[in-house]
């Protein structure tokens, strides 16, 4: 066997070696061409001549001298404060992450060692609140949040999204709590724990990658969201992905397209780093809940 | 150190009962067995005493103190888990030390107190290491001296050999004896190993079904078995029960017939014997039926053959030999007889 594997057929190994290659550039070409283009002029990126001139930069050079501008990106940052924008999806991000892990946990654990029935529907309640489109929720609350005069603050768009996220924080943590056995936690209570200290001491530290990989699921889900955050915040609070649109939406002048093509790299950026950081304990997670949970 | 006793206890679950009403006082320092198949409740028994299982019915009484509804921390016993219960993120050291860190004993005596436990289940060269790197019988004495570092009032010890090999059992077995001996903490230890219970305990208790069968000292349990159940649970084989007739201080069955009753019993009956206190005679024996299988033991030779339609065994010498089919006599005199009532499967006492 080990030496069939070793010998594949030359057009076989041909052949996947030029499928993997055609997905990598399929998936990959969105962002690199972005990223490339995003150092050029609007008059190249959306050249009307010819798609080369967005990879030569003949227009960019006419306007500025070089092939590469950095126009797009201190137009965004600095001339149009994209920086507020980035602390809004930190502070909105690390609250619905921190906040949907706590109650997670805590609910998760409280499910996956409950004895009751009611245990089951409680998921499937939380399955169902899931499976909805985010926009549903936000079209109910906006009168009552108008009315109580809460609209447009960043706290406001943290509870919704915790509320969206709770419900899939919970599945995914109660099934790594399943697979977590009962003896550990009985064994710590016998040898002097509360039920909250087995928890904290015995039970959390052998979650971990569950943690992880849970809580990089609610990061982007609040990093990513666009239908709570640009219906239930003011321009002043906008996140990143609002402020992008709205670089978009706008009423068009020379170069504003260019600033959200230069947003929406600076925005991207940290999630590679993120994943490239974490992507150990998220291949970890993902398994073990797959095949325990 | 302690006394346990157990009022009355019952656990149900809705209509399903667990324990039936068990009833017993265990002395302090005595090494306790419950014993039986599984689903007997006897590891509900003991997780009611450890405090992880509500009781239904009855009061657990742990020295002075009525404990139904205290919280496992504040019974003051340790557990050793049958699939041990080891922290997997901390080092055997830290497994052990773990009782001490979380009831705040000073910590200047924390090093000497895992050491002495670790030198009792010779763990000491393997402190730094993972769970995850030791065998089956090391994370057991882990369990073990995570267990008695802490000197609590009572162990509670629910199957802890049934997840090492034959060999490593019978010496991990040994090694539980002499830790009892040792330290002479209370003990109630949870098995369906009968091999187990008759070499650990001081008592045994035999559970079937969620009620209790037996109470009794190993030999007591061996040699006078309550019923039809313990008789058939205790020893290896299980003693022979044959269905018949007794009439006029005789039992009589298909292939056996047996005299010297006492001519008080009539009627239906059980009879039980044990393979090793029947033999193989030349003739004129109680029992005369074809031999149905031979198996060579090595130290013994052991025969079955079909007596009223059950298979019976009687143990031969070790340089017996037969042939299958062969019909032999076997001598099975009243005296090592056991009676027990059909119906109910009571033992009937023959004085």
């Amino acid at each position: 066997m080990s030496a069939s594997v070793g010998k594949q057929p030359l057009y076989l190994k041909a052949a996947i070696s030029g499928f993997v290659i055609l997905w990598l550039i399929v998936a990959a070409f969105p962002f690199l061409w972005t990223v490339w283009g995003s150092f050029k002029v609007e008059a190249d990126f959306f050249s009307r001549v010819g798609w080369w001139n967005a990879i030569v930069g003949t227009r960019t050079e006419l306007q500025t001298g070089s092939p590469f501008t950095g126009d797009g990106y201190y137009g965004a940052w600095v001339t149009r404060d994209f920086w507020r924008a980035v602390v809004n999806t930190g502070i909105v991000t690390i609250s619905v992450t921190a906040i949907s892990l706590v109650l997670g946990t805590l609910g998760g654990y409280a499910l996956a060692r409950s004895g009751h029935k009611y245990a089951f529907w409680i998921l499937i309640a939380a399955l169902v609140f899931r499976a909805m489109p985010h926009i549903t929720l936000v079209s109910g609350y906006l009168l009552p949040f108008f009315e109580l005069n809460i609209w447009g603050h960043l706290a406001t768009s943290i509870i919704v999204l915790v509320a969206i996220n709770q419900p899939f924080t919970l599945w995914m943590l109660h099934s790594f709590f399943l697979s977590i056995p009962k003896d550990l936690d009985e064994s710590a209570m016998v040898d002097g724990c509360t039920r909250f200290q087995a928890f904290r001491l015995v039970v959390i530290p052998v979650m971990w990658p569950g943690v992880i990989t849970t809580g990089l699921f609610s990061f982007l889900l609040a990093y990513n969201d666009f239908a709570v955050t640009s219906m239930l915040l003011s321009q002043d609070n906008q996140t990143m992905v609002p402020k992008i649109s709205s670089f978009l939406g706008s009423i068009q002048e020379q170069g504003n397209v260019m600033y959200a093509v230069a947003a929406v790299v600076s925005a991207t950026v940290p999630l590679f780093i993120l994943v490239l950081f974490f992507q150990r304990q998220i291949v970890s997670g993902l398994t073990a809940g797959a095949v325990k949970g | 150190m302690a006394q346990i006793r157990l009022k009355n206890v019952c656990k149900r679950w809705g209509s399903f009962v667990g324990v039936d009403n068990f009833d017993l006082e265990i002395p302090d320092r005595e090494f306790l067995v419950l014993l039986g198949p599984s689903g007997c409740g006897k590891t509900t028994t003991m997780r009611m005493i450890a405090g992880l299982e509500t009781v239904t019915e009855g009061e657990i009484w742990l020295g002075d103190r009525m404990v139904n509804k205290l919280e496992p921390k504040d019974r003051d016993i340790s557990m050793v888990f049958q699939s041990y219960g080891l922290y997997p993120n901390m080092t055997v050291y830290e497994n052990i030390r773990f009782p001490l860190r979380v009831r705040r004993i000073p910590k200047e005596e924390h090093d000497k107190r895992v050491m002495r436990a670790a030198e009792m289940v010779e763990l000491t060269d393997f402190l730094h290491r993972r769970p995850a790197a030791l065998s089956g019988g090391q994370r057991q004495r882990v369990a073990l001296a995570r267990a008695i570092v802490r000197e609590p009032n009572a162990f509670l010890m629910d199957e802890p050999l049934s997840n090492l090999d034959a060999k490593l059992r019978v010496s991990t077995r040994a090694q539980i004896k002499n830790l009892h001996h040792t330290l002479k903490t209370t003990t109630i230890y949870v098995t369906h190993d009968q091999i187990e219970a008759m070499t650990l305990a001081d008592r045994v208790v035999v559970m079937n079904k969620g009620v209790v069968q037996q109470v009794g000292t190993p030999t007591e349990i061996y040699d006078t078995p309550a019923n039809t159940f313990v008789a058939g649970f205790i020893g290896s084989p299980a003693m022979n029960l044959i269905a018949g007739t007794m009439k006029d201080g005789v039992f009589s069955g298909q292939n056996i017939s047996v005299s010297g009753f006492n001519k008080s019993i009539a009627g239906e009956v059980t009879l039980g014997f044990r393979a090793e206190d029947a033999n193989v005679a030349t003739e004129g024996g109680e029992i005369s039926a074809p031999i149905y299988s031979i198996e060579l033991l090595g130290e013994a030779t052991m025969i079955s053959m079909r007596v009223a339609g059950e298979l019976v065994s009687i143990k031969a010498a070790k340089d017996f030999r037969a042939e299958i089919g062969d019909t032999i006599s076997a001598s099975v005199p009243a005296g090592i007889c056991h009676l027990f009532d059909s119906k109910t499967g009571a033992r009937i006492e023959q004085d």
